[in-house]
């Protein structure tokens, strides 16, 4: 049902709709504005429209510094990160959908807890533990606690649910293996669901900053994150090349948003719909 | 399905023994050392009882780290649930351009929090945006910006938050509205009721499980927040945080364990009281309101 609208109302909700967008997404645009100006400009009001472009900044920043470091460690744990998760997610999400067994119901009791858990009561054991385990500055220390995760068990098992259990019986007759079916036959079958997850969990963990910076202290093993917020207070703020390095950070994420936008939106509500 | 226990065992095995190592275990330890005067080079430490829990609220570093965390939640919800609620209500009906401004809205949410952080120290600064801003609408913004003086630090990343997070739940919101059953609204409108009334008589009503699911998910995010203290004023200018407080205490120069375990076990018991209040209090109203 589409209600006529007047032409001042219209007007009114665009001008209203407008200022709002220009208001979210105004600190990004400055930036990337900011990551362009020569290193010598002023950063005045007036440089948002005028002023120096450059793309010396990000050239800078991998002769320069480490930059180039940062953003390989990023998208290392990034991508192995992500794809435990989806492995582990999947295993696990559907033993809890399939199997309602003794040791299901321990699972899902774990995994409720670890929802209400608070992650920042685990900073010191975890860091005591790393230390000892010898996982401290390595990347088994920004990569192994995070391979599985409770939101994406629930997500991989909420839709396994709906897929008939006939489908396996029928692998099944044919002989096949159940390793086979769970990969080959069920897997294929929820990629929706892994799409949302996989999207979530590299954002997440693509901007994550607490706990890559508490559990490494060496500067090879910092993640973007983790090197932008160390990046000032050596000098003065050297803004050009911190925005730049910033942009770095977003532009990843901001092409997989644009590219993705739909699966984004649909597994963050699908997500809250189902709390 | 008995055969197949030990095929569901081996699915688990990689998630028990992730939370079990890397959860579980430093949940369990945490507890411990709270009771204990562990520090980094001891080579042995003492059970302490209740000590560090009794040093802790007299300690003015922790109570006013907690002070801080207070504000910062009790400022910060009422306005991210009521803006992103409005913005919700504004980008729900069908209109041209409407997938161009969720989108927009949304970005911040999406965007590192790092990023974000040391966008915002910039537009705070001396001679920054904001207070740019500021002097347009008449007001003297701090001498030396935003972020550098104790009465602004706090509400400044306050304000900055809240621009972060009503894009995401906006979008949480909208699942709601669209939940709502559109019968609900001709049914009103066939019996006369305003815009308003139906407002406050169906949409409120209806939102109220997502209303409780936002509060509590924002205020349990809100109580943890460190990353924007750590960029933008390292503690400073009245802005440390409980968390704040447990990462200087345990993990820079004091390596205190304990006592920091402690503090971290304060704010969780703390965290679970809000929540059990909110949702007690959202139960209640419901009772009423039908």
């Amino acid at each position: 049902m589409v209600r006529p609208v007047s032409l001042p109302a219209n007007a009114l909700r665009y001008s209203l709709l407008g200022g709002l967008l220009v208001v979210m997404v105004f600190p990004l645009v400055w930036m990337f504005r900011v990551a362009f100006l020569q290193p010598g400009d002023s950063l005045s009001f007036g440089s948002l429209f005028g002023g120096g472009f450059t793309f010396g900044n990000f050239a800078d920043l991998f002769v320069q510094t480490n930059m180039g470091r940062y953003l390989f460690n990023s998208a290392l744990v990034g991508i192995l990160v992500t794809l435990g998760n989806l492995v582990f997610c999947f295993m696990t999400g559907y033993t809890l959908a399939r199997y309602r067994t003794l040791t299901n119901k321990a699972l899902f009791v774990t995994v409720i807890l670890i929802l209400m858990i608070p992650a920042h009561v685990t900073i010191i054991p975890l860091y005591v533990l790393c230390v000892k385990a010898r996982l401290f500055d390595s990347y088994g220390a920004l990569i192994l606690p995070w391979l599985v995760n409770p939101i994406g068990i629930f997500l991989v098992k909420q839709y396994v649910e709906s897929v008939p259990p006939a489908m396996e019986e029928a692998a099944r007759v044919d002989g096949a293996g159940e390793f086979r079916i769970l990969f080959a036959v069920v897997m294929p079958v929820c990629r929706p669901a892994l799409a949302v997850l996989a999207i979530q969990i590299f954002f997440t963990n693509w901007n994550s900053f607490f706990f890559p910076y508490i559990l490494t202290s060496r500067e090879e093993l910092r993640t973007l994150p983790v090197g932008l917020a160390l990046f000032q207070g050596h000098q003065a703020v050297d803004w050009q090349h911190l925005m730049a390095g910033s942009a770095l950070a977003v532009l990843p994420v901001l092409a997989l948003f644009i590219l993705l936008q739909r699966r984004i939106v649909s597994g963050i509500t699908a997500g809250a719909i189902k709390q | 399905m008995r055969a197949h226990r030990g095929i569901a065992l081996a699915l688990g095995l990689p998630w028990l023994l992730t939370f079990g190592l890397f959860w579980a275990f430093p949940m369990v330890y945490s507890l411990f050392m709270g009771f204990t005067d562990h520090q980094l080079l001891a080579k042995s430490f003492q059970w302490v009882g209740l000590d560090n829990y009794r040093a802790l609220f007299r300690d003015p570093d922790f109570v006013s780290s907690l002070k801080n965390t207070f504000v910062f939640v009790l400022g910060t919800i009422p306005f991210t649930t009521v803006l992103s609620l409005a913005m919700a209500l504004l980008v729900n009906r069908q209109f041209r351009g409407r997938g161009l401004f969720r989108a927009g809205y949304f970005l911040p949410s999406i965007t590192s929090l790092v990023v974000i952080s040391l966008i915002f120290t910039n537009l705070y600064s001396r001679g920054g945006y904001v207070a740019l801003l500021a002097h347009v609408i008449g007001l003297t913004p701090p001498e030396n910006g935003f972020l550098y003086d104790s009465g602004t630090a706090l509400y400044a990343i306050m304000a900055m938050d809240v621009w972060m997070a009503v894009g995401y739940y906006m979008l949480i919101f909208l699942a709601g509205l669209k939940a709502i059953p559109e019968e609900l609204y001709e049914a009103a409108e066939i019996n006369g009721a305003s815009p308003l009334r139906q407002f406050v008589s169906i949409t409120l009503p209806m939102l109220r499980p997502v209303t409780l699911f936002i509060v509590v998910i924002n205020s349990i995010k809100s109580f943890q927040i460190f990353t924007e203290m750590f960029v933008m004023t390292k503690g400073k200018f009245d802005t440390a945080t409980t968390v704040y407080f447990i990462y200087d205490t345990g993990l820079t120069t004091q390596f205190k364990f304990g006592y920091a375990s402690a503090a971290a076990y304060a704010l969780f018991a703390i965290i679970g009281l809000f929540s059990l209040a909110q949702f007690i209090l959202f139960r209640r109203r419901q009772e009423y309101s039908w």
